[in-house]
């Protein structure tokens, strides 16, 4: 019967969760770069060809991408230092965003922060990172108070780490999220770690999902290595908050590959556990061979897609280091709205050797 | 003599194991301090560290490495992110008889835990006569392409809470010396190491387990007959710098290093002041409202006889300590800065 075959279709493609080619084409692609640039600046921290401090994001892509995903243009971003890959997801340029590793005028922050201290709220709704953790909890019931006093069909979606749940801020603005039915997803990377304390150190709970239940929200937790899994269960949240169903806890788990930042080799984490999650839990090697099991991609594509990655990389890397430093002398600008700074083109300084 | 080294790494996150002197006795300035923490915990068993990944890890630079191997996890307490809750358990604990000193990953995150710090553990002592023996140690200040996050400087804050003794000790032995006061003294000291001079700086430090440095002195670092220089931390080593530099131009710079702020060494500062007549306050806090407008004001009014020019205050401006090296070079009082306003004073 003609039902049934078309069940047996649905179910079928029942995987790709309503999502057309182009869509995990595009995913794919975002897991991928994310991966590449992260390896790429690793290498050149490494060498000493980079100024400041990075914070490797590697194995939690699927996490970065998946809870993004569902987000609109003008729905707003808070993530921490570790969610570079949500913000490049969320549509930071590439290009700029080196030029902020940098420390070069055309960095979004224009040389005033560094690595992925960065956002882009009037272009994309991102949050200017600070370190200080979770202080972008409370502001993101902030934006979602704005979006519901004026009736807008908005979210405001917040990141940060398993380590920043203990801190009382995070409590607070859950506590104040539900009392107030404000359109929030709370996000969880729960990379296992925080800086060298493991979760049990952490907090006495199995785990960060099932606090939800204080504070009368859902709590969902995720695996990090399926990324469609992470965008389904964070569509949802999505969804409900912007329909007035309030706020959600999204956990989504996965180890930190990497040190806290470059300079730590991360010896306290076991090596089991890491040679586990890198072989068996990669989330761009498993979306890539799902990929190729449905026939969404092979090998012609994803070469294509490696290639282009590299150029972007490229391009990304010439475009900052021909960006000239800030001006010296305006070190003192943009602190007073009144003084224009922000609103006029930066001076641009010389010399472009770090 | 002190020697520097320059360090490898641009950032100010610590990388190499706190190691131990090196082969002629010299120590680097973190390995002073660690040197006198672990002093005092082998002296006194009251003594407990709390902060985050001082335990296992050994701390963001590696201060108590090797610390919970010796003292177990007790008392090398690896703590979640919560900032008010290990400064107000570390005054409650104070309270009952312990002498906790808690580390911050980097000062900055002091705000993190501002209230316990400026309302409970300042304010305790004044109301009740309860003495609240805590430390609080925390790498501070910049230079080190570190931005806005990882590179402040709070002592005005801590400076301005009425309760709290505040140290920021340039050399290796004024830090162990300090450390130590600060461990035996019964009030509340905010104990800021330069992340800077952490592994810059070496010297031969005493080895006496009662070597101590009493807080609130300040020491001449170079004497000088034309111009004082008022300064802490980092800044004093731009200052000795600076110094070389003018002599060979016939100009002789006094160097003081206040090395605590609060309490503050009038005393040493108008000694010296009313020797040179001239003085430049050089601070790595803002300049407006910073540690050194309340030592150019002391010395506006009570040296204001022996002053032959106006006092000059050499400080960052008031914005936050940016990244980009271009940027931070020019937030960040340089040598040749310093070198110009002690010409232009001495020529006055
Ligand atoms: C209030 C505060 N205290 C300390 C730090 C220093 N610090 C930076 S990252 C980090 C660990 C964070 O762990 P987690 O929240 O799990 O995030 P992850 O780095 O693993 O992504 C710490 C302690 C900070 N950023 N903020």
């Amino acid at each position: 019967m003609a039902t049934r075959v078309k069940d047996k279709k649905a179910a079928a493609e029942q995987w790709r969760v309503g999502l057309s080619d182009d869509q995990l084409k595009d995913i794919l692609h975002k897991l991928k770069l994310c991966r590449y640039f992260d390896e790429r600046m690793e290498a050149l921290y490494r060498q000493g060809r980079l100024p400041g401090a990075i914070y490797s994001g590697r194995g939690q892509e699927g996490t970065h991408v998946g809870v993004v995903y569902p987000l609109h243009d003008d729905d707003s971003l808070f993530p921490t230092h570790r969610d570079l890959s949500a913000q490049l997801t969320k549509g930071l340029e590439l290009r700029r965003v080196m030029a902020q590793f940098w420390g070069r005028i055309d960095g979004y922050t224009r040389g005033r922060d560094g690595n992925s201290h960065i956002g882009d709220w009037q272009g994309n709704r991102t949050w200017t990172v600070m370190s200080h953790l979770p202080i972008a909890y409370p502001v993101a019931c902030g934006a979602a108070l704005a979006y519901k006093r004026r009736g807008e069909p908005r979210v405001a979606m917040a990141i940060c780490g398993d380590g920043a749940t203990s801190n009382g801020r995070w409590h607070e603005a859950l506590n104040v999220s539900a009392i107030f039915e404000l359109p929030v997803v709370w996000v969880v990377n729960n990379n296992q770690y925080a800086y060298s304390a493991p979760n049990p150190l952490e907090f006495p709970v199995p785990t960060i999902a099932e606090r939800a239940q204080a504070y009368r929200m859902p709590g969902v937790r995720v695996d990090g290595a399926n990324v469609l899994d992470v965008y389904q269960a964070t569509g949802e949240a999505v969804d409900r908050a912007r329909d007035g169903g309030g706020p959600t806890l999204i956990e989504s788990v996965s180890l930190r590959w990497r040190g806290h930042a470059g300079h730590d080799p991360a010896k306290y984490v076991p090596k089991e556990l890491l040679e586990d999650y890198m072989q068996n839990k990669d989330p761009v090697k498993r979306f890539e061979e799902l990929l190729r099991s449905n026939g969404v991609v092979d090998d012609t594509t994803v070469k294509e897609l490696d290639e282009r990655i590299q150029r972007e990389f490229e391009d990304g890397y010439e475009f900052a280091q021909n960006s000239p430093f800030p001006e010296p002398g305006d070190v003192t600008k943009g602190l007073w709205v009144e003084d224009g700074y922000w609103t006029s083109e930066p001076g641009r300084g010389g010399g472009t050797q770090t | 003599m002190a020697t520097r080294t320059l360090e490898a790494g641009a950032a100010g996150h610590g990388a190499e194991p706190r190691g131990k002197r090196d082969d002629d006795g010299q120590a680097t300035y973190l390995v002073a301090v660690a040197e006198g923490l672990w002093e005092e915990m082998e002296r006194d068993e009251r003594v407990f560290l709390l902060g985050e990944d001082i335990g296992v890890y050994g701390g963001a630079f590696k201060v108590t490495e090797g610390f919970i191997e010796r003292f177990g996890a007790e008392r090398v307490m690896d703590t979640p992110i919560v900032e008010e809750t290990i400064v107000g358990m570390a005054l409650g604990a104070a309270m009952e008889g312990f002498r906790p000193v808690a580390e911050f990953q980097y000062a900055d995150f002091m705000s993190s835990g501002f209230d316990e710090i400026t309302t409970a553990l300042a304010r305790y002592h004044y109301r009740s006569g309860v003495p609240a023996p805590v430390v609080l140690r925390a790498p501070s200040g910049g230079g080190v392409r570190a931005s806005s996050f990882h590179s402040f400087n709070p002592e005005p804050w801590f400076a301005h809470s009425p309760g709290l003794k505040v140290m920021c000790p340039a050399f290796p032995t004024d830090a162990k010396g300090l450390i130590k006061s600060a461990i035996r003294d019964d009030n509340p000291c905010v104990f800021l190491e330069h992340k800077w001079i952490y592994r810059r700086v070496k010297e031969k430090v005493p080895e006496d387990p009662d070597f101590l440095i009493p807080i609130g002195k300040a020491e001449v670092k170079r004497e000088g007959r034309d111009v004082t220089i008022v300064s802490y931390g980092m800044m004093v080593h731009h200052a000795l710098d600076a110094a070389e530099t003018l002599a060979q131009e016939g100009i002789d710079v006094e160097v003081i290093d206040l090395r605590s702020i609060v309490p503050l060494d009038t005393e040493a500062i108008l000694a010296s002041v009313a020797k040179t007549s001239r003085a430049v306050v050089l601070y790595e806090s803002h300049r407006f409202l910073g540690v050194g407008a309340e030592v150019a004001s002391v010395i506006a009014q009570e040296a204001f006889e022996s002053l032959d020019a106006p006092v000059v205050r050499l400080a960052p401006p008031n914005v936050p300590v940016p990244f980009s090296p271009a940027l931070e070079d020019a937030y960040l009082p340089q040598v040749t800065d310093i070198e110009d306003a002690v010409r232009k004073l001495s020529a006055w």
